[in-house]
């Protein structure tokens, strides 16, 4: 990304996004003083554009947009380490899954697009088959993201080990969970979730 | 041996499919050690990472259904998997403390939650309610000179306050049970790394070097094997192995065993009966060579079909 000026102002400051993602992520990041104890743990800080404690130094500013205009959150494992090493209480994975939510909510201007797609593969999995199937994620996942020939060489390896199930079922009470989707989708529309 | 231990099981979508393997020797080890295990009927995936990573109500709801459908069974529920054990953990502890998520599951829900039953962990099971001394008592096939590096993960043990299984950053619960079925531990520094987990999918480039990571380093405190318990780090070190090595043009050769496949050696369950043969690396020349399967089986053990 290319670097640009950031500048402090009331008009710059977004501080009502910044309540909503406390507000989901049920911490503060007020409470962060910049240790970088997250920074230093986190496996995938590498991948990030935006180490953890400058997201959350971001957040602290207001500055959600280059947050999630970056890739940094989509790379995140959700390993937890942050939060387990954070010295003063900031539960920043549940941060980082506030951010993706009202990213994803949004359509986020992230390019990190092949993480967003492996979630939302996997969450129309769950909907209209009740489990997950590793088989089908990885097929479709291959054929939306053009690259048909990723893993090409793992396929008959696992199959022959009986690691990949060539048919699968719907759970008996898929209806079930599919009233849970709609549910939340509606609590959603009538504003009584965010 | 007979005992009163009774659970219900939530085994997880993985455990269906390419971890096969961690569910047969589960259910053959639990039952060779006369504990209950009833799965629950029509359970759901809980959401994994990707649900709370982009929905978290979805991901409460999902866990918190689940934990209802485990509710008609007697017992408390046990869980194979770390990623699942962790979502219902961190469902009951969020569900347990924020009312206003509370509620909100409840009306997707449409019904009074029941989040009582305790969830546990494989590893918990046999180390606190079997007991280290009972399960010491079952070994006939003691693992003498199998130098085990034990693998926990991110989310056996992590956060600090959420899945209570063991310190998250100091654990001991892996070591204290491979060690009590006979076999040596290896001190290593990346039992705690994380292995890149879901990118596997999306993003292969990232687990591959963080999995290089952990491989070199149980590698180099010499051990012969790695154990874990979790069916995602399980297909990151096993399954992408062979891959590493020719990325990092180097050898590893570290057979990946999951807990119930080492503590069913042990107790003498057969290799079939333990899936050893699903496993992409083969773990029948180290067994052979420490003396832990006999050698006039190798040949039949080799072209074992994986998993029925």
């Amino acid at each position: 990304m290319k670097k640009k000026k950031m500048i402090i102002s009331q008009e710059t400051m977004d501080v009502d996004f910044v309540r909503k993602v406390e507000a989901l992520s049920d911490t503060s990041v007020r409470r962060c003083f910049q240790c970088g104890k997250c920074s230093a743990g986190c496996p995938m800080a590498t991948f990030m554009e935006h180490p953890p404690n400058r997201v959350v130094r971001l957040l602290q500013l207001g500055q959600w947009r280059r947050i999630i205009e970056g890739r940094s959150i989509w790379y995140c494992a959700s390993c937890e380490t942050c939060s387990t090493r954070c010295p003063n209480k900031v539960h920043l994975a549940s941060i980082m899954d506030a951010l993706r939510k009202l990213s994803w909510d949004a359509d986020g201007p992230s390019k990190e697009s092949y993480v967003q797609l492996a979630n939302k593969l996997f969450l129309q999995n769950i909907r209209t088959y009740g489990r997950q199937y590793e088989m089908r994620l990885a097929a479709v996942f291959n054929v939306k993201s053009g690259q048909f020939l990723k893993d090409l060489m793992l396929g008959p390896k696992l199959l022959a080990k009986g690691k990949l199930k060539m048919f699968h079922s719907k759970n008996k009470n898929l209806s079930e969970i599919e009233k849970i989707f709609s549910r939340i989708e509606e609590m959603r529309k009538n504003g009584k979730a965010l | 041996m007979t005992n009163d231990l009774k659970y219900s099981y939530y085994p997880g979508c993985s455990l269906h499919a390419s971890a096969g393997e961690y569910d047969l020797s589960t259910r053959e080890l639990f039952r060779h050690l006369g504990i209950g295990l009833t799965e629950i009927p029509d359970w759901f995936c809980c959401g994994a990472t990707p649900a709370h990573n982009v929905d978290e109500l979805l991901s409460l709801s999902l866990c918190a259904k689940n934990l209802e459908l485990a509710d008609s069974i007697e017992g408390d529920v046990a869980v194979a998997c770390a990623a699942c054990f962790s979502r219902l953990k961190t469902a009951q502890h969020i569900l347990g403390e924020n009312d206003v998520k509370r509620k909100q599951v409840e009306q997707a829900l449409d019904a009074p939650l029941k989040l009582d039953g305790n969830v546990k962990h494989l590893l918990e099971i046999l180390a606190k309610d079997l007991g280290l001394e009972r399960l010491a008592a079952s070994v006939n096939k003691p693992l003498t000179g199998l130098k085990v590096a034990c693998y926990y993960g991110c989310l056996l043990t992590r956060p600090t306050d959420v899945p209570n299984l063991d310190c998250a950053e100091a654990p001991t619960i892996m070591e204290k049970i491979i060690e009590a079925v006979g076999a040596e531990t290896v001190a290593w520094t990346h039992r705690l790394e994380c292995c890149g987990a879901n990118f596997t999918l999306s993003r292969p480039g990232v687990v591959i070097q963080l999995t290089n990571a952990i491989l070199d380093a149980a590698k180099a405190a010499g051990a012969d094997c790695i154990m874990v318990g979790c069916p995602l780090c399980h297909g990151n070190l096993d399954i992408r192995q062979k891959e590493i090595e020719k990325v990092y043009s180097t050898s590893y050769d570290l057979p990946v065993f999951y807990l119930t496949q080492l503590v069913g050696l042990s107790v003498g369950l057969s290799p079939e009966n333990l899936g050893l043969g699903a496993m992409i690396v083969s773990p029948f020349p180290l067994l052979t060579e420490k003396k832990l399967m006999e050698t006039s089986l190798l040949d039949n053990q080799v072209s074992l079909p994986g998993i029925r």
